[in-house]
C-alpha cells in the first residue's frame, strides 16, 4: 500500500525550537521601477524608488488604479506577461524577486483561492514540496506551520473546503509559513471576511511576523484593521511613485493625512464615510417611519400604518428542495425551520447571523428564487398589484414569471459578476425595464421611451454615463457593485433584497451604495438585506433580524457523498481493502480489463467480467444496492447501443425485420447484444476502482510512478477542488438569471440560448478563481524547477493481488471467450 | 472586410509573428487549461447521463446519431483557442475524458483513448499553422478533424460500433459537422467573449476579440 505514515507519525514528534525558525526579514529595494501591462498605454507602477528594511511593517495605500496589487504580485514573482515594459530595477535582499522563490509569501482576498489541496495538512505541504524540501522535515514544518496559524486543532486529514473563510486564510498563511519566507505580501487579506474571521486572520499574520522576523507589506482598504501595528504607511501615487511615507500611527493623528486617505475611498479608523452625505432621516416620505417593526417571529407589534406585502408563514427553507431530490436517497433537511417574518412596505431589515445558519437561503427563498422547502411565502396584493393586472399572479413569489418578478422584487448578489448578462452596461441597465411585463401577458410594462430614460437616469445617478458602453465585466469592484444595484432599480421593484452587499468595499463604495439605498427608502420603498456589517445597519437605520440555525445533526458527510461526483472529490479515503490500495495498481488491473474487453466483441468475455465486478464488490466496500442504483444507467445505455447495432450493422443471416431504409437481421442482433454487454462490462471495473480512489493519491501515483509531467497533473488535481465550488456558481448565477428576468423558460430554443449564456457566465467565474488559484500556487514555489514529494507513493506486495487480479480476471474473459468459440478480434 | 479591419489586422500582424511569445507553458497555462477541462469533464458526466436519452432520438437510424456528438469535443478547441499552445487541445480533452471516467462513464477507460484520438485531431490543424491563426475557419476546421479523428477511433481504432461501409461514412461525417459547429463555432465565440470581458489578462488569447474573424484574405490587406 501507500506509505502514509509520513503525516500522521512525523507529524507530532518534532517541534523544532522556535527561535532556530527566526531567519531575517527581506529587504525590499525598487530603482527606478516601471511596469507596463501589454494591454495599456500607461505604466500601472512608474518610477518607484522604495526601501523596505529587514521586519519592517509597511501598510500600503493608495488610490485604486495606484499599482498595488502589481507591486505585491511583482515582489511575488507571479507577475508574467511577455509583452509588458519593465524599467528599473526591483529587488529582494539585492536579487531579482524571480530568483528569490520561497523568500517571500502572497496572501490574496479571496479565501477559496487560496487552498490549492483537499486536505489541509497535504495544502501545507504543497509550498514545501515545491521548493524541493526533504519529505523527513515537510511534515515537521506542516505542524509548526499549522500550530503558528491556530490551526493545531485539527486533523491533517482535515478537508479543507470544511473551513471557513477566516480558517482558509489562515490556512493559506500556514501554506506561506511552510515556506520559511522572510516577505509577507498580504493583498486585502481579511476584505471577504466576517468581523470573527477578520481578527483571528489579522492576529496570526501579526505573530507570524513576529515570530519569523519577516518583513510585512498589507494592502487593505480597512486601516483601522492593521494600522497601528505596523511600522510604517506608504502611499502610492497614481501614475507612479509614492506620495507619502510616514509612520503608520499618524493615520490616527494627522487630519491632513486622514482627510486624503479618506478621499482615495479608504476607511479610515473613526471617520464616517457618510459625512458626504446629505443628512437623512429614516421614515421621509412614502414610508411610515420609525415605529415600523421588522414584524419577526410572529409581527404582531407591528405598526398599524404600513402594509405588509410578504408575508412568511411556517416557513422552512434549504438549498435543496425536497421536490427536486430525484437523485437522493432522503432529501435534504432544511437550514431554517418555523419561520414567522411580515415585511411591510418602507421597512428596512437586516438578516445578521452566524456563517452558515442560512440567512442567504432565506433572501433567496423570500425572493421568489428558491421554493419554500416547508410552509410558504405570500406576497399581498399591496406587492403584486404593482403594473396592474397583479390579480392575475399567484400568491407564492416562486410561481411568478421573472418578468413579474423583476418589477415586484429585485434581488442584488453578493458577487456582482453573477448578475451580468449583457456584453455593455447600458444593455445591461436596459434589460430589467425591458424584461418587465405586465402580469399575466407579454405587454412590456414600460414602453421603449419610458426604457430609455430609465436608463439614461440610472447611467447619470450611477456615475456611469462614460461607461455607458464598455463591457460590464471590465469595471472596476465599485463600479460593478453600483451597477449591480442599478440592473435590479432598472424595473422598478418596490422591494429590494440584497446579500452581503457591503462585503469587500471600499468606503466609498459604501457611502454610494447607501446613498442609493436611502433614496429607494425615500421613495417608498422596502429594503431587506443579508449583512455582518453593523455600520449599514445603523447607515440605514434598519431593524434587525439575528436568525439562528435549525438543530441538527452535525455537516453530514453523507450529504456530501451525494453531491456530483460523489465520494470521490471528497476528503474522505475509502477504508475498504481496494481503497487502501496503490492507485496505480488499480489503474493498471483496469486497463487490463479493458484491454481484453476491447479486442473482442463477444457476449461471452463480457459476461465474465459483470460476474466477476459484482463478486469484488466486498473487497470494494460497495453494498449491491449502491452498486445497482449506481450502474442501472448504464445498462439502460447498453441496450440503447445493442438496438443501434441491430439496425445498422450489415446484414446478415435471416432478415427478422425490414424497415425500408434498413433491416434487422439475425446476424445483426447477435452483434448488436454482444456489443451492449461489452458496454456494459466496460463501465463496472472503472466504477468500482474509481470509487475507492482517492484524486489525490491518483495524482500522486501518476507524477511520482508513472511520471507524468508533475505541474500538470497538479494542475489538474488543483483544478478538481474547484468543482464544487463551481457547481455553487451555477446554481447562483441561474438564481441570478431569473433575478434578472431571464430565467430558463420559453421554447427550446429560447431554452438553448439561456443555458448557453448561463454557461459563459460559469466560464467567466471558472477562468477567474483559475488565474487566482495559478497566483496562488506560483507564489507558493509551484512550478519553478525540481520539488519533493510528502506523500510517497510506491507499489507494495498488497498490490500485487489488484494487477494479478486484473491480469487474471482479462485472461479469464479472453480464454471463456476463444474456447466458448464466441472471440471475435475486432480488428479485423 | 471593411478597411478597418484590414487596417488592424496589418497592424496586428507584426505582434503576433513576433517570436517573443514563449511556448513553455506557465503556470496560469496549467491551471486555466486544467479548470476548463475539469470542469468540461463534469459536463461530459452531466452530458453522458443525457445521452442515455438523448441516443433514443436517433433509434430511427443511428448513424446519425454522432450530429450531438461535438459535445465531447468542444473542451479540445477551447482550450486550443484559450491556451495557444502546443499540446493544449489534447491536454484539455485528455483531462476531461480522464474526469468523466472518474464520475462514472459509460465508456470506461476507453474515453482515455477517445480523448486522445479527439484531442489530436484538433491539434494537428493548429500545428498545421504553428499556433499562430486562430479564427473561425481554423477553429471549426479544427473542430470537424476532431470529429474524423474521433469517427477514425470509434470504428478502427478501439472499434464501438460494427456498421455496414455506407452507414460508417454517415455516421463520421456527421461527427466531423458536429464536431465544426458545436466543438468549434460555439467555443471561437466562447473566447472571443471572455477576452471582452476581459478575464483572459495572464493568457495569450486576452486580445481574441479584437482580431480579425477570418484569417483568410489577411494576406490581401
Amino acid at each position: 500500500m501507500d506509505d502514509r505514515s509520513g503525516p500522521e507519525e512525523s507529524g507530532a514528534d518534532l517541534d523544532e525550537p522556535r527561535l532556530t525558525r527566526r531567519g531575517r526579514g527581506v529587504a525590499v529595494t525598487a530603482q527606478g521601477w516601471s511596469w507596463t501591462h501589454a494591454e495599456r498605454e500607461r505604466p500601472a507602477v512608474q518610477g518607484l524608488d522604495l526601501q523596505i528594511i529587514p521586519g519592517e511593517k509597511v501598510l500600503l495605500a493608495g488610490p485604486s488604479g495606484a499599482g498595488k496589487s502589481t507591486l505585491l504580485h511583482a515582489l511575488a514573482a507571479v507577475l508574467h506577461d511577455d509583452e509588458a515594459e519593465v524599467h528599473g530595477q526591483l529587488l529582494l535582499d539585492g536579487v531579482a524577486p524571480d530568483h528569490a522563490r520561497g523568500r517571500a509569501g502572497l496572501m490574496q482576498q479571496d479565501p477559496e483561492s487560496q487552498v490549492v489541496l483537499s486536505r489541509i495538512g497535504d495544502d501545507v505541504a504543497f509550498a514545501a514540496e515545491n521548493l524541493s524540501v526533504p519529505r523527513e522535515q515537510i511534515w515537521t514544518r506542516v505542524s509548526a506551520a499549522l500550530t503558528d496559524v491556530g490551526l493545531e486543532g485539527f486533523s491533517l486529514d482535515h478537508p479543507s473546503a470544511q473551513l471557513s473563510g477566516g480558517q482558509k486564510q489562515r490556512l493559506a498563511l500556514a501554506g506561506i509559513l511552510a515556506m520559511r519566507p522572510g516577505l509577507l505580501l498580504l493583498d486585502e487579506p481579511t476584505a471577504n471576511l466576517d468581523p470573527e474571521g477578520l481578527w483571528q486572520v489579522r492576529d496570526a499574520v501579526l505573530a507570524a511576523a513576529e515570530a519569523t522576523g519577516a518583513t510585512v507589506i498589507v494592502v487593505e482598504h480597512r486601516l483601522e484593521v492593521w494600522a497601528e501595528h505596523m511600522d510604517t504607511l506608504l502611499v502610492l501615487e497614481t501614475g507612479g511613485g509614492i506620495r507619502r511615507r510616514s509612520p503608520a500611527t499618524d493615520v490616527f493623528t494627522d487630519a491632513g493625512l486622514r482627510a486624503e486617505l479618506g478621499g482615495m475611498g479608504l476607511w479610515v479608523p473613526g471617520r464616517d464615510p457618510l459625512q458626504e452625505l446629505p443628512p437623512w432621516r429614516p421614515g421621509s416620505p412614502g414610508s411610515p417611519g420609525d415605529d415600523a417593526t421588522a414584524g419577526a417571529e410572529g409581527g404582531s407589534d407591528a405598526a398599524p400604518q404600513a402594509e405588509p406585502l410578504l408575508l412568511a408563514e411556517g416557513l422552512a427553507v434549504g438549498r435543496h428542495s425536497p421536490k427536486a431530490g430525484w437523485r437522493r436517497a432522503a432529501p435534504a433537511p432544511p437550514t431554517l425551520t418555523d419561520l414567522h417574518l411580515m415585511i411591510r412596505r418602507g421597512q428596512t431589515l437586516g438578516i445578521t447571523g452566524a456563517n452558515g445558519a442560512g440567512k442567504s437561503t432565506l433572501l433567496l427563498t423570500l425572493a421568489g428564487l428558491l421554493p419554500a422547502h416547508a410552509g410558504g411565502v405570500s406576497a399581498t396584493a399591496a406587492l403584486t398589484g404593482g403594473g396592474g393586472g397583479g390579480e392575475r399572479l399567484s400568491r407564492d413569489p416562486h410561481e411568478w414569471r421573472s418578468a413579474d418578478l423583476v418589477a415586484r422584487i429585485g434581488m442584488v448578489f453578493q458577487e456582482p459578476e453573477h448578475q451580468f448578462v449583457r456584453s455593455t452596461v447600458r444593455e445591461e441597465l436596459a434589460l430589467g425595464a425591458e424584461q418587465a411585463r405586465i402580469p399575466g401577458s407579454a405587454d412590456p410594462l414600460f414602453s421603449e421611451q419610458q426604457v430609455e430614460a430609465r436608463v439614461s437616469r440610472l447611467l447619470d445617478r450611477l456615475g456611469l454615463a462614460e461607461l455607458a458602453e464598455a463591457n460590464p465585466f471590465t469595471l472596476s469592484g465599485g463600479e460593478k457593485r453600483r451597477l449591480s444595484v442599478g440592473t435590479v432599480l432598472s424595473a422598478g421593484p418596490e422591494v429590494l433584497m440584497l446579500d452581503e452587499p457591503t462585503f469587500g468595499q471600499d468606503a466609498r463604495t459604501f457611502a454610494e451604495l447607501i446613498s442609493l439605498l436611502r433614496e429607494h427608502l425615500d421613495s417608498g420603498g422596502t429594503v431587506l438585506a443579508v449583512t455582518h456589517d453593523a455600520g449599514f445597519l445603523r447607515a440605514l437605520d434598519a431593524q434587525e433580524l439575528q436568525i439562528q440555525a435549525a438543530e441538527r445533526p452535525a455537516p453530514d458527510t453523507a450529504d456530501e457523498s451525494q453531491a456530483p461526483g460523489g465520494p470521490l472529490f471528497g476528503a474522505a479515503r475509502s477504508p475498504s481493502w481496494l481503497g487502501r490500495r496503490n492507485a496505480l495498481a488499480k489503474l493498471i488491473a483496469v486497463f487490463l480489463i479493458t484491454a481484453a474487453l476491447v479486442m473482442t466483441i463477444d457476449a461471452v468475455s463480457s459476461g465474465v467480467v459483470i460476474l466477476a465486478s459484482f463478486a469484488l464488490l466486498p473487497l470494494a466496500g460497495i453494498r449491491p444496492a449502491g452498486f445497482l442504483r449506481r450502474i442501472w444507467p448504464f445498462a439502460a445505455g447498453a441496450v440503447v447501443a445493442a438496438w443501434g447495432t441491430a439496425i445498422a450493422a450489415e446484414e446478415s443471416g435471416r432478415v427478422v425485420a425490414d424497415l425500408g431504409f434498413t433491416t434487422i437481421s439475425e446476424g445483426s442482433i447477435a452483434l448488436g447484444l454482444a456489443l451492449g454487454a461489452r458496454a456494459f462490462a466496460i463501465v463496472l471495473p472503472s466504477v468500482i476502482v474509481f470509487s475507492t480512489t482517492d484524486p489525490t493519491d491518483l495524482a500522486d501515483s501518476l507524477a511520482q510512478q508513472l511520471r507524468l509531467p508533475a505541474r500538470f497533473v497538479l494542475g489538474a488535481l488543483a483544478a478538481m477542488r474547484l468543482l464544487g465550488l463551481l457547481a455553487e456558481h451555477w446554481t447562483t448565477i441561474g438564481h441570478a438569471r431569473r433575478a434578472r428576468g431571464v430565467g430558463a423558460h420559453g421554447g427550446f430554443a429560447a431554452r438553448m440560448r439561456s443555458t448557453a449564456s448561463q454557461a459563459f457566465g460559469l466560464l467567466v467565474q471558472a477562468i477567474r478563481m483559475a488565474t487566482r488559484l495559478a497566483v496562488t500556487m506560483e507564489s507558493r514555489g509551484f512550478g519553478a524547477g525540481p520539488r519533493s514529494w510528502a506523500r510517497p507513493s510506491r507499489f507494495s506486495p498488497a498490490d500485487l493481488p489488484v494487477i494479478l487480479g486484473g491480469a487474471a480476471i482479462g485472461a479469464l474473459a479472453v480464454s471463456a471467450a476463444i474456447l466458448s468459440g464466441a472471440w471475435n478480434l475486432v480488428w479485423t | 472586410m471593411s478597411s478597418r479591419e484590414r487596417a488592424v489586422s496589418a497592424g496586428r500582424g507584426t505582434t503576433e509573428h513576433s517570436p517573443a511569445r514563449s511556448w513553455r507553458w506557465s503556470v496560469s497555462d496549467i491551471v486555466v487549461a486544467s479548470v476548463l477541462a475539469v470542469a468540461s469533464g463534469v459536463i461530459f458526466w452531466g452530458w453522458n447521463l443525457s445521452y442515455h436519452l438523448i441516443g433514443n432520438l436517433f433509434v430511427f437510424y443511428p448513424p446519425v446519431e454522432t450530429l450531438v456528438h461535438g459535445m465531447w469535443l468542444f473542451p479540445a478547441v477551447l482550450g486550443a483557442l484559450v491556451i495557444r499552445k502546443p499540446g493544449a487541445a489534447i491536454y484539455c480533452e485528455m483531462v476531461a475524458a480522464a474526469v468523466s471516467a472518474l464520475l462514472g462513464s459509460q465508456w470506461g477507460l476507453t474515453v482515455l483513448s477517445s480523448g486522445f484520438m479527439q484531442g489530436l485531431g484538433a491539434e494537428l490543424i493548429f500545428l498545421a499553422v504553428a499556433y499562430r491563426r486562430f479564427s473561425l475557419e481554423f477553429a471549426m476546421l479544427a473542430g470537424a478533424a476532431s470529429g474524423l479523428t474521433g469517427g477514425i477511433t470509434y470504428h478502427w481504432i478501439v472499434p464501438m460500433y460494427a456498421y455496414a461501409p455506407a452507414e460508417t461514412i454517415i455516421h463520421i461525417a456527421s461527427f466531423a459537422l458536429s464536431g465544426a459547429i458545436i466543438a468549434g463555432l460555439l467555443p471561437w465565440f466562447a473566447t472571443r467573449g471572455l477576452a471582452a470581458a476581459s478575464v483572459l489578462g495572464p493568457l495569450a488569447s486576452r486580445r481574441a476579440h479584437r482580431e480579425p474573424r477570418l484569417s483568410l484574405g489577411r494576406s490581401r490587406g
